[in-house]
């Protein structure tokens, strides 16, 4: 994975995968605290204490239907967090969900860039219509914050039986989180 | 800044399409987005179905992104499904590719023979 976002959209797929119905995503850009964090938590199916070390060792899968049994997605992201000296939290609940937590120092040499978390938004809010996200960004600077705040649920909800892959739809989507993304100051981080 | 407002007028304007041709979605594509896939370059390939449903105004393609399915060889993997017809799955996609299977496919209905790496299931 060359940025975070592309990490960002392994998490989601695996939240999806576990059946959550509802994922809230928190990035925080914060050159006051020198932090990029990232908090992704959902309501699926959770995983007990064996399960969630499995996680985060690289020739673990879920992924009963796969003949090859490695599963590096979490294990990925640990690696490249902890190589920029980051942190990785994981925390999970059989029945209740999975909270993801992932910190890079923001002026690390070595961190890798946050992408294009645009494309990685749009596609897992029209990619998976059964979910209901709750997104959340964050710019700190000491003197100034600046936040972004997106429910799907809301626009669900007004647009009744239309598709979220209407084209109006998937445009209107698009340019909230590219207004989003601007004024939190996350396009170039 | 766009507001709920927008929302409600664009549903009004997609039900009067809806009534004019019943409302049915003609084609559904599920773009593999498993770990190998993402790290292919799946991300594109969906970013990429959605600018050109939204640029061609096609209004009766649904996208969804699904997990892998052992074609990790092939991603980034896409299955195009038309109703009363078997599936089509594309394999080693890219962004170029994909506005070639939306003209020739989605629109004209001509599989794209050369990216094909399965039918059927």
């Amino acid at each position: 994975m060359q940025d975070i976002s592309l990490h960002l959209l392994d998490i989601i797929e695996n939240s999806v995968r576990a059946r959550a119905r509802n994922i809230k995503l928190r990035v925080i850009n914060s050159p006051r605290d020198n932090r990029l964090r990232l908090i992704v938590e959902d309501d699926g199916t959770g995983m007990d204490q064996e399960t969630l070390a499995q996680a985060q060792d690289p020739f673990y899968t879920s992924k009963v239907e796969r003949i090859k049994k490695v599963g590096l997605g979490i294990p990925l992201f640990k690696q490249n967090a902890e190589l920029s000296a980051g942190t990785f939290h994981i925390a999970s609940e059989p029945g209740f969900g999975t909270v993801i937590s992932v910190e890079f120092p923001l002026d690390h040499i070595d961190r890798m860039p946050l992408g294009n978390l645009k494309a990685t938004l749009l596609g897992a809010i029209i990619g998976h219509p059964e979910v209901d996200y709750s997104i959340f960004l964050h710019y700190q600077k000491p003197c100034k914050e600046q936040f972004f705040h997106f429910e799907t649920a809301a626009i669900k909800e007004e647009l009744g039986e239309i598709p979220l892959t209407y084209p109006d739809v998937i445009e209107y989507i698009d340019q909230s989180l590219t207004e989003g993304i601007q004024n939190t100051n996350m396009e170039d981080v | 800044m766009k507001t709920l407002a927008d929302l409600k007028k664009i549903r009004e304007k997609a039900q009067e399409e809806m009534k004019l041709r019943g409302g049915k979605v003609r084609v559904k594509i599920v773009v593999g987005m498993g770990t190998s896939g993402i790290a292919m370059g799946a991300r594109e390939v969906m970013k990429t179905f959605l600018e050109e449903i939204s640029n061609r105004n096609l209004t009766d393609v649904l996208v969804t992104q699904t997990g892998e399915k052992g074609l990790s060889s092939l991603e980034p993997v896409v299955d195009i499904i038309e109703e009363g017809k078997a599936a089509v799955t594309y394999g080693n996609m890219t962004p170029d590719k994909v506005r070639k299977v939306v003209v020739e496919h989605i629109v004209n209905g001509r599989v794209v023979s050369e990216y094909v790496v399965a039918t059927g299931s």
